[in-house]
């Protein structure tokens, strides 16, 4: 899965949680899921788990922290992805 | 510095499915997790305990300066009904919450006899002040049909 798949997907996974329909239509690395989709935080969680389910990883607490926007969440995603790999 | 949060109890419960799977674990303590499988409202204490973490991360925040989503860090003491402290890397603020049936708020200090000479301001809508920025609250808290402000 390259980063333009992985953020094709983000985008699917965050839409439930965001009601700023533009923010959501020009989602791209810059995009900050608080500042930009005014997503509510206990909703963060979701989104966490959601990432969890259609990638089949385990997000532990420290990646967790940085997963505020897309560039970091599409980081840890390729990384996680990478490590199960090999 | 003053933190504050509020939770709309009907919106939570509409937004959140606490109890999917996974998801206390992401963010409660084993400690927190305790009070809530023991306590008589579960939904309360989710809703207090985020709060409590909520209120004191905004204090923490501006302080380091550093952004990140990290609440199970942030370790919830409850003393009473209403009085409780949130550990964070050192730092104590302490908290006191008003549980109402339906909402939750919490403020937040890092000066105990602080909390006593903290203003609320808490607005139902449609009944929202106007412009309350020019009021300059030292934090605001949004959810639901509830904004509040703490000065």
């Amino acid at each position: 899965m390259n980063k333009e798949q992985i953020i094709e997907a983000l985008k699917t996974i965050v839409q439930p949680y965001s009601e700023e329909t533009s923010a959501l239509a020009h989602i791209d690395e810059n995009t900050d899921f608080i500042n930009d989709l005014k997503i509510n935080s206990a909703n963060l969680v979701d989104i966490i788990l959601d990432i969890e389910e259609k990638f089949n990883i385990e997000i532990d607490n420290d990646s967790m922290a940085k997963m505020l926007n897309v560039k970091a969440t599409t980081e840890i995603i390729e990384s996680k992805l990478a490590a199960n790999a090999g | 510095m003053l933190g504050n949060d509020i939770v709309d109890l009907d919106l939570a419960k509409t937004q959140s499915n606490w109890r999917r799977k996974n998801y206390l674990d992401k963010i409660f303590t084993d400690e927190e997790q305790v009070l809530i499988s023991s306590a008589k409202n579960p939904d309360g204490m989710v809703w207090l305990l985020w709060s409590m973490k909520e209120s004191a991360y905004k204090i923490h925040n501006r302080k380091t300066g550093n952004r990140n989503f990290a609440p199970k860090i942030l370790k919830c003491i409850i003393h009473s009904n209403i009085d409780g402290e949130v550990n964070i890397d050192g730092d104590t603020y302490f908290t006191k919450s008003n549980i109402q049936t339906p909402f939750v708020h919490t403020i937040a200090s890092p000066v105990y006899n602080h909390l006593e000479e903290i203003k609320i301001s808490i607005f139902e809508a449609p009944n929202h002040i106007f412009d309350y920025k020019s009021t300059k609250p030292s934090c605001v808290s949004h959810h639901g049909r509830y904004l509040a402000l703490v000065y």
